[in-house]
């Protein structure tokens, strides 16, 4: 009982990182259409800047993780006005781009920092225990913070006019912007605030796990996996997905092994996507 | 008559010059595939670092003399990306460029693609790679350049054993070929000195080790080997044991990589009782290899520790060269090679291994070191001397 | 679906068919032309990379972008795999219609589950499949070889003579290569019509009485046995089949190639690869900067070059074919398909 508990616990901490992931990745798709395989690199970004300013300018750890989701969210504005911005009409294009660019990132940084792990400690240290069942302070103030910024997102996306606009958007551009949202603003500020959600992550979570050049590769498999099977665009099915992805990640692996676990996990999704393409709270099988 | 003479004299010095200058200039050139990108990138540095210093050092020092002609010794190193096809690619790349000495690659898919091209080609190669089938009898001109697990495991295990209690082990690494030969021969060892063993294999591109963490301490075993799971991933996995309240010792029965563990985890404190393979024991003769390294190219070493090993084989390549006179003849090289002996200047002596687990004698063994850490502080490396067959 | 009048239908080949199919009987020559084992290694590179590239060509033919390209390779490969291993198969002719034959049939299951899915949905099931198969790979361990591969493989034969060295590789590759293109060119050409109707929209075209699930399929389970020619080509090169080969990441390069080469027309394909293959063996001599200097050129041709190189020659042309007759552009247009820019 106690392992299925401690098991449960190891599953939810996992969910709020996938979740943290999968919100900036639904907002691009969502909003702009995009599937955004830069994701991954400015989640290592967020984790590069945040250790460059607390572990070698010194800032507090706070502070350094605002500047770590300020730089990736302005890198993303501008890389959206651009790059992106030429050929977001074009599905297969943007795919190209923002490959092309997760590429670049990820070398620059390999190529800045070198390839080893560098020591970038969470600045709360510690365990809560109680008998076989423990989760790391650090643990739970990500699972703070996801949480923090889902209610955030969802508050800015449903109930401001700003949501309201990036959402008229999604569904039809040109006449948005005939009824005279500005998307010109609007499609940039989507994608910054985005890639600074995915900046944060990386710096909150980079210091409980490992910071290196290549831990943005996994980042694009789980957050696309995680929006499809929550549903396109939408915020609540995205986070119910990443919950739901994080605990069958941590059953699957702790009670069948590392490849099992694995491999139990995909076909179950894919399961899931033949039986119910539209994902659990999508509303159609939206053509991207 | 004068004249004759002089303009047989001048014919003469003419004709002599014209020898001495169309005597080709003798240019060794060295292929180098080595992973310069990705999560293994850290290793073909390493690799290619010391390449380039063996290669520099040779040049000064005019170690390479053909028939009385000292040779240029030039580095090419290609990116393999630690893929089959990568490797393949490369060593053709090198065919192209009419190279035959090869020093690399890193990886165990890496080597299965290089391989047959080595043998098309007729190049002599020194690889890496801890897996089963990296040398063998098929490929007679390729040369492993330091012993696997199957060689320096069981000193280490029995220096843990000295040390610390334990009757049961849980072994971890990735789920594809750099990890399972190195962790069931981890697990044979183990068995034979009484230890029994689990085996737990995950994901590569896994970031989050908690619920593998928690599956290892299920069984409750008394020590960890974290076997050739990457040093990024080897960090987490015992910042997370030791979060999850494992207490016991653990080992590193695979490449080098303490430090970078030890960031990762947070520390020498959390890694506690830690025992690994050090390719190299550090001493003066070491450190003087070190300080060598700086003065000729200008900067310190690469860090990784794998740096030492690739001087070593990168050396001994060129002794053999050198013993052969021929910088092109694979079988030659070959040949000179297997009568040399197993030695450098500032690492030590060894000899050759390889024929009771390869099936070919081509292994070379020399000292390395146990490194210890205990209750959180580092112990004084120990010494080990080089591996007898088995 | 009534059919145009002879005097108005296109030729069954395009140019575009005539002059992919042409290249790749020149590929033919290269051995005989060259010792070079680089640029040997380099066209068998190409050569394979185009081939699995046209498993993502063509269902780009009906705008569904496939992930899965690796894994029907890796089905091509490892067939071809075992039955040279522990059959002692070696006939070139018998491992090349096994590994497309074994590649389609093993479609035809997935296809039924997934060819309902569009868009992005088919993208992302495509690539949980690649990653399924790789983990298939590793734990089907006693079939397949775990994760050390298949190693070892025999040499095909061609008749009876054993094809081993470095050219007779090549022409191997050149000819899987060019059975691929020419499987892929029947089958876009013989059905364009049909293709385009779906591409454009495939609610209408079913509502006005295509059955596109007929087409996907047939699509579906042809690119697959590409794929798996693709598969048995890098096998034989390496003669191991090893699952570093057959990696999900490696599908993103495939769909770049065809992409970048321009997914209007089969050319698109075997140009995209042949400048994309050369350009990052040209960047792995950079070291550590191969893959960013990769992904700048893959932003740069993106940006310049939307509809790929073809798009950009054929605008090229266009230009230039303005004064001479509308007649070539007519021609142009009808030809590459869906006239996608």
């Amino acid at each position: 009982m106690e392992g299925l508990i401690a098991t449960g616990l190891i599953g939810i901490s996992l969910g709020s990182q996938y979740a943290l992931l999968a919100l900036g990745f639904t907002l691009i798709f969502g909003i702009l259409g995009v599937v955004n395989f830069a994701h991954g690199g400015f989640y290592v970004m967020g984790g590069y800047v945040a250790y460059f300013c607390a572990a070698i300018i010194g800032l507090p750890y706070p502070l350094a993780v605002l500047v770590a989701v300020a730089s990736t969210a302005a890198l993303g504005w501008l890389f959206e006005v651009f790059i992106l911005e030429r050929v977001i009409n074009d599905h297969q294009a943007t795919l190209m781009v923002t490959m092309g660019f997760y590429l670049v990132i990820a070398t620059a940084i390999l190529v800045i920092f070198g390839a080893e792990s560098p020591q970038f400690d969470f600045p709360l240290q510690g365990v809560w225990r109680a008998g076989a069942i423990y989760i790391p302070y650090a643990n739970m103030v990500v699972l703070g913070v996801c949480l923090a910024a889902i209610v955030g997102v969802y508050w800015l996306v449903y109930r401001t006019n700003v949501g309201r606009s990036m959402r008229a958007m999604a569904e039809d551009r040109p006449v948005a912007s005939a009824l005279g949202m500005r998307t010109k603003m609007l499609f940039p500020f989507a994608f910054s605030l985005a890639t600074g959600l995915a900046g944060l992550t990386g710096a909150l979570v980079t210091p409980i796990l490992a910071l290196a050049p290549h831990v943005g590769d996994p980042v694009l498999a789980f957050s696309f996996l995680t929006v499809i099977l929550g549903g396109l665009g939408s915020v609540s099915g995205a986070t119910l997905a990443a919950f739901l992805v994080g605990l069958i990640e941590a059953y699957a692996a702790v009670y069948f092994g590392g490849s099992k676990g694995a491999l139990i996990l995909f076909v179950l999704v894919l399961v899931i996507l033949v039986l119910r393409p539209q994902g659990l709270l999508g509303k159609e099988a939206r053509r991207a | 008559m004068k004249i004759s003479i002089g303009r047989l004299l001048c014919g003469t010095v003419l004709a002599s010059a014209a020898l001495i200058g169309g005597a080709t200039a003798c240019e060794l050139k060295v292929g180098v595939p080595a992973v310069l990108s990705g999560p293994a990138a850290q290793w073909g540095i390493a690799l290619r670092g010391a390449m380039e210093f063996a290669a520099k050092e040779a040049m000064e020092e005019k170690r390479i003399v053909i028939n009385g002609v000292p040779c240029t010794v030039s580095v090419m190193p290609i990116d393999t990306k630690y893929t089959a096809e990568g490797a393949a690619s490369a060593m053709n790349a090198f065919a192209a460029a009419n190279i035959k000495v090869i020093v690399g690659p890193v990886g165990s898919p890496e080597v299965t693609g290089m391989k047959p091209v080595a043998k098309r080609n007729r190049m002599v190669a020194m690889v890496n790679s801890f897996a089963k089938n990296s040398i063998g009898p098929e490929w007679p001109t390729v040369f492993h350049i330091g012993p696997g697990p199957s060689g320096w495991a069981g000193p280490i295990i029995d220096e843990g054993l000295k040390r610390f209690k334990f009757k049961s082990v849980a072994i971890v690494a990735p789920n594809d070929q750099g990890g399972t030969d190195i962790a069931s021969v981890n697990a044979q060892i183990f068995k034979a000195k009484g230890v029994a063993p689990t085996e737990e294999y995950y994901q590569r591109g896994t970031t989050n080790f908690a619920p593998i963490v928690t599956r290892m301490l299920a069984a409750k075993p008394d020590a960890i080997d974290l076997a050739s799971s990457p040093a990024g991933d080897a960090g987490i996995i015992v910042k997370q044991l030791r979060q999850a309240g494992f207490n016991g010792p653990i080992f590193r029965l695979g490449g080098p990589g303490t430090e970078e563990i030890a960031r990762v985890a947070g520390g020498y404190d959390v890694l506690k009782d830690f025992l690994w393979f050090e390719p190299i024991a550090m001493d003066d003769n070491t450190r003087a290899l070190e300080k060598k390294y700086e003065k000729l190219m200008g900067a310190p070493r690469p860090e990784n520790a794998d740096f030492f090993r690739w001087v070593f084989a990168a050396r001994m390549t060129l002794k053999a060269i050198q013993a052969a006179q021929s910088i092109d003849d694979a079988e030659k090289i070959s040949a000179a090679m297997r009568k040399l002996p197993v030695e450098d200047e500032h690492i030590g002596k060894g000899h050759w291994i390889g024929q009771k687990f390869f099936g070919i004698n081509q292994e070379m063994s020399y000292p390395f070191a146990i490194g210890i850490i205990e209750g959180g502080k580092q112990q004084p490396y120990k010494r080990a001397d080089a591996v007898k067959e088995g | 679906m009534k059919e145009l009048p002879a005097s108005e239908r296109a030729p069954f080949f395009g140019t575009y068919e005539k002059v992919t199919l042409g290249l790749l009987l020149l590929a033919f020559a290269v051995p005989f032309l060259t010792r070079n084992p680089q640029i040997l290694s380099q066209s068998n590179l190409i050569l394979i990379a185009a081939t699995a590239a046209l498993g993502v060509y063509i269902m780009l033919r009906m705008d569904l972008m496939s992930f899965a390209v690796p894994a029907f390779m890796a089905v091509g490969g490892y067939t071809v795999a075992m039955l040279g291993i522990r059959s002692g198969v070696t006939d070139v002719f018998a491992l090349a219609a096994a590994a497309f034959l074994v590649s389609a049939l093993c479609a035809v299951p997935l296809g039924w589950m997934i060819l309902r899915l569009k868009g992005v949905y088919f993208v992302l099931v495509t690539f949980v499949l690649t990653e399924i198969c790789q983990l298939l790979l590793f734990e089907a361990g006693p079939l397949t070889g775990g994760s050390n591969g298949l190693v070892g493989m025999p040499s095909v034969t061609v008749f009876g003579y054993e094809m081993y060295d470095n050219s007779h590789v090549l022409m191997i590759t050149a000819g899987l290569a060019f059975v691929g293109f020419l499987i892929a060119a029947v089958l876009t050409r013989a059905l364009r019509y049909e293709f385009a109707a779906i591409e454009k929209n495939d609610v209408l075209a079913e509502s006005l009485g295509l059955a596109c699930w007929k087409y996907k399929a047939l699509a579906f389970s042809v690119a697959a046995g590409v794929s798996g020619l693709a598969g048995f080509a890098l096998v034989n090169m390496l003669l191991t089949a090893h699952p570093t080969s057959f990696s999900p990441l490696s599908s993103v390069n495939y769909i770049t190639y065809a992409i970048v080469g321009g997914k209007g027309s089969i050319l698109g394909t075997l140009i995209g690869a042949a400048i994309l293959v050369s350009a990052t063996e040209f960047f792995a001599l950079r070291g550590e900067l191969s893959p960013g200097l990769y992904g700048l050129l893959i932003i740069v041709m993106t940006l310049v070059a939307p509809g790929g190189i073809m798009g950009l020659a054929e605008n090229f042309f266009r230009r230039f074919g303005k004064r001479d007759s509308k007649a070539l552009e007519t021609k142009v247009a009808v030809q590459s398909g869906s006239g996608h820019s």
